[in-house]
């Protein structure tokens, strides 16, 4: 496979190269409105699978759109998460890529230091939609105050329940503590011993994360352009404890979930076993979808931290960035402005259920949205943070640390000794 | 074929070497470029596949090499280090290599073991059943390795899976109070399952194949001499099928040791437990993960160097004689 892809690159770095100096005479300078000049010319773009279920109704309407603003032709093609990075970096290596991409918040860093992706900051700034953008994407864009991606849409994790098996137990008031979540999840395993009222899933490291935060930990902090890991910090390794023990020591979970994703409780969350579970603000569509019934009893809760109701959460996403390799720089920053800003960005967030990347637009949806969507909104302003924003993050998430460091200390590691190996093998990528 | 080109070497011997001179050198550049041009397509074929991959892994080994390169096509040789980190890592000899070469020598057992009892098995039935067996386990050959993996899974799943949940009725534990797939054995043991199930048709198959070319009347003389099954099985099974249960040994041990999406795909294999990593996931996690796509080679170096040498030993020991 390794051998496939660098003859792959080999073989498209050349034909890259004569694209770009056939076409370097033909860019720069052209007029993204000229509708006339820019009739015979294609932006490619690429999306992601699965986010929007009325992916094809907003294609045929962007690609409308798009043609009477510029005259040029939008050509949209929709990519599967699934090795989706590994896509992107082949295309980025051989010159096959697109002139504009939705790209993951936590990939940003690690493509613009590569080379791949072109600085926005000047286009975002003549353009004056800089303003009002919400500013955890905007931090997760960002790397060396260069702006690599226009924020589109984010989503933040809270905790979602089935209000029937709450009522059940008589617990149904917002946890304003950890101590709080904790007595809800002891009187409900004592009221109903067969359900599983909060599973620990060892491989959803952003339902792990609020806590470490929530005790004032981190992943890691820079101070002078330097990356030192902190998830062995007394704070850290707190939060690490505290959340794990809700499993080891409180029954809230169950032996499966050590190794669990996501996916994983929300499947048992659906079959009713589970009471409550940390899910990202676009699930309750998922589940709306899949039982109408089970939807209409869901009810959401921040995440608390220590001692007060919210907790800092992962505010994740998807930017659109503009890549090296685009030989229409303008068109291709007209498409981002056309679909991350105004009546396109509000458009795609009610569709998808996710949250625009504009605060004006931002605030439109919460203020149409129900109870649930009020609930996610708020961890997302009070508690929206990041991942720490350097190109040495894509490692890291690739090389599973925190994950491994969640399920050895659900394995019977202890925390701190876990956390230490974690923050040893973060150090060494930080250091290159 | 070989009459062909005996004769005109027997005839210069026979005339001495100044006859052999006077062939014209156009005549013989004729000859001896026949068969090269006839072998040229797949050669180049297997040049391109094959020798030009291998070339830029090993070039790719001796590099630091990651995205930024692979972006911007820029080389950054650093020697031998990439190898030399790998080789101390005390990672590699304590979890990834007994791992993958525990786990690939209990396979290729089984898998054999299994193998051969079914051909033996397939063997002793008429046509028409041997059809519908046969048919049967291909089935179990032709699902893909995605596929199959998922389904162990989901058979073993520790809170729903059909094992658990027997398990459950049965009384003998609890279902979802134990996480298979976080201890290494048991994590192993499932895909060892799961691997031999995958493997052990191709090898039914082929072996059946094999006793088909056994002489009957071997059988019957060894009877006749008194041989009891198991003799006849060691004496005349065995020795008969020698050369395509070496080849079945080889290729059954390349495939196991190279073992990657059976383990990836099952939860935790991914690279979140350590303990379970084995070469083939290591050397992606490295290389397509992280983006260390030098040192990602490098191990794919070693896990090719790892079975030629396998190989070769195998060669040697099994094809002492001229079998092959």
């Amino acid at each position: 496979m390794i051998s496939r892809r660098g003859v792959l690159s080999a073989g498209a770095a050349g034909s890259a190269a004569l694209g770009l100096a056939a076409c370097s005479g033909g860019s720069g300078g052209s007029d993204p409105t000229d509708t006339e000049a820019n009739a015979d010319k294609t932006i490619t773009l690429w999306i992601m699978q699965g986010t929007n279920a009325k992916t094809d109704e907003y294609v045929d309407a962007i690609t409308k759109a798009f043609k009477d603003k510029t005259g040029a032709t939008l050509k949209v093609e929709v990519q599967p998460w699934d090795g989706a990075h590994d896509k992107f970096v082949t295309a980025m290596s051989g010159g096959t890529g697109p002139d504009v991409a939705e790209v993951g918040t936590t990939w940003v860093p690690e493509f613009a230091d590569a080379g791949g992706l072109d600085p926005l900051t000047k286009d975002v700034d003549e353009a004056g939609i800089g303003d009002g953008l919400v500013q955890g994407l905007v931090d997760a864009g960002t790397l060396d105050d260069e702006l690599y991606g226009m924020p589109w849409y984010a989503g933040v994790r809270s905790i979602l329940a089935d209000r029937k098996i709450l009522e059940d137990a008589g617990v149904t008031e917002q946890p304003g503590s950890w101590d709080d979540l904790l007595s809800m999840i002891e009187t409900l395993k004592e009221k109903n011993p067969d359900i599983i009222p909060f599973p620990v899933a060892g491989g959803s490291i952003f339902a792990g994360m609020p806590f470490v935060w929530g005790a004032g930990g981190d992943i890691a902090s820079e101070s002078g352009g330097t990356w030192k890991a902190t998830i062995n910090s007394t704070e850290s390794v707190e939060g690490i404890t505290w959340y794990t023990d809700l499993a080891l020591k409180h029954d809230a979970s169950t032996a499966a979930a050590s190794s669990w994703l996501e996916t994983d409780s929300l499947a048992a969350f659906q079959q009713g076993k589970v009471a409550m579970f940390i899910t990202g603000s676009w699930v309750p569509a998922t589940i709306k979808a899949d039982d109408e019934e089970l939807f209409k009893r869901l009810v959401a809760f921040t995440i608390p931290a220590k001692d007060k109701a919210v907790a800092p959460s992962f505010l994740g996403g998807s930017l659109l960035c503009r890549f090296t390799e685009t030989e229409e720089p303008e068109l291709a920053f007209e498409l981002i402005k056309l679909m991350s800003t105004g009546e396109f960005a509000t458009q795609w967030a009610k569709d998808t259920n996710y949250f625009p990347g504009e605060q004006k637009a931002l605030d439109q949806v919460v203020a149409d949205g129900d109870d649930l969507t009020k609930v996610f909104a708020q961890q997302m302003t009070e508690g929206g943070t990041t991942v720490p924003v350097t190109p040495a993050w894509g490692q890291i998430e690739g090389k599973k640390t925190l994950s491994t460091l969640f399920s050895d200390v659900l394995g019977g590691t202890k925390p701190q000794q876990a956390a230490d190996a974690a923050a040893t093998e973060m150090d060494k990528i930080f250091g290159g | 074929m070989s009459a062909a080109t005996s004769t005109p070497k027997n005839a210069a011997n026979a005339t001495g070497t100044l006859e052999r001179r006077r062939v014209p050198v156009r005549r013989r550049l004729q000859r001896g470029s026949a068969p090269w041009l006839l072998l040229a397509p797949g050669l180049v074929t297997l040049a391109v596949l094959l020798l030009w991959p291998l070339v830029r892994v090993l070039n790719l080994s001796i590099q630091d090499y990651r995205l930024r390169n692979l972006i911007r096509g820029d080389s950054n040789y650093t020697g031998l280090t990439n190898y030399r980190e790998i080789l101390s890592d005390p990672f590699l000899w304590g979890t990834v290599l007994p791992n993958t070469v525990g786990f690939a020598i209990v396979c290729v057992v089984l898998t054999m073991v299994v193998g051969i009892v079914v051909a033996l098995f397939l063997n002793s039935l008429g046509t028409w059943w041997r059809s519908i067996c046969t048919t049967a386990i291909m089935v179990a050959w032709a699902v893909p390795a995605i596929t199959g993996t998922y389904v162990f899974v989901w058979l073993f799943d520790p809170l729903n899976g059909l094992v658990a949940s027997t398990l459950d009725q049965l009384g003998i534990m609890e279902a979802g109070s134990w996480n298979w797939f976080a201890n290494r054995w048991a994590f192993y043991a499932i895909a060892t399952a799961n691997v031999v199930y995958h493997g052990f048709p191709f090898i039914a198959v082929t072996v059946l194949a094999g006793l088909g070319t056994v002489p009957k009347e071997l059988y019957e003389a060894a009877a006749l001499d008194g041989a009891g099954p198991l003799s006849r099985f060691r004496s005349v099974t065995i020795p008969g099928i020698r050369p395509i249960l070496a080849v079945c040994i080889i290729l059954s041990t390349i495939w196991d040791f190279k073992v990657f999406t059976q383990i990836y795909l099952m939860p935790g294999g991914n690279g979140t437990n350590r303990d379970v990593m084995n070469l083939g996931v290591w050397s992606y996690s490295e290389s397509f993960a992280q983006g260390l796509y030098g040192r990602g080679s490098a191990i794919a170096v070693l896990l090719t160097l790892l079975l030629l040498v396998i190989s070769v030993i195998y060669m040697r020991s099994l094809m002492k004689e001229d079998e092959l």
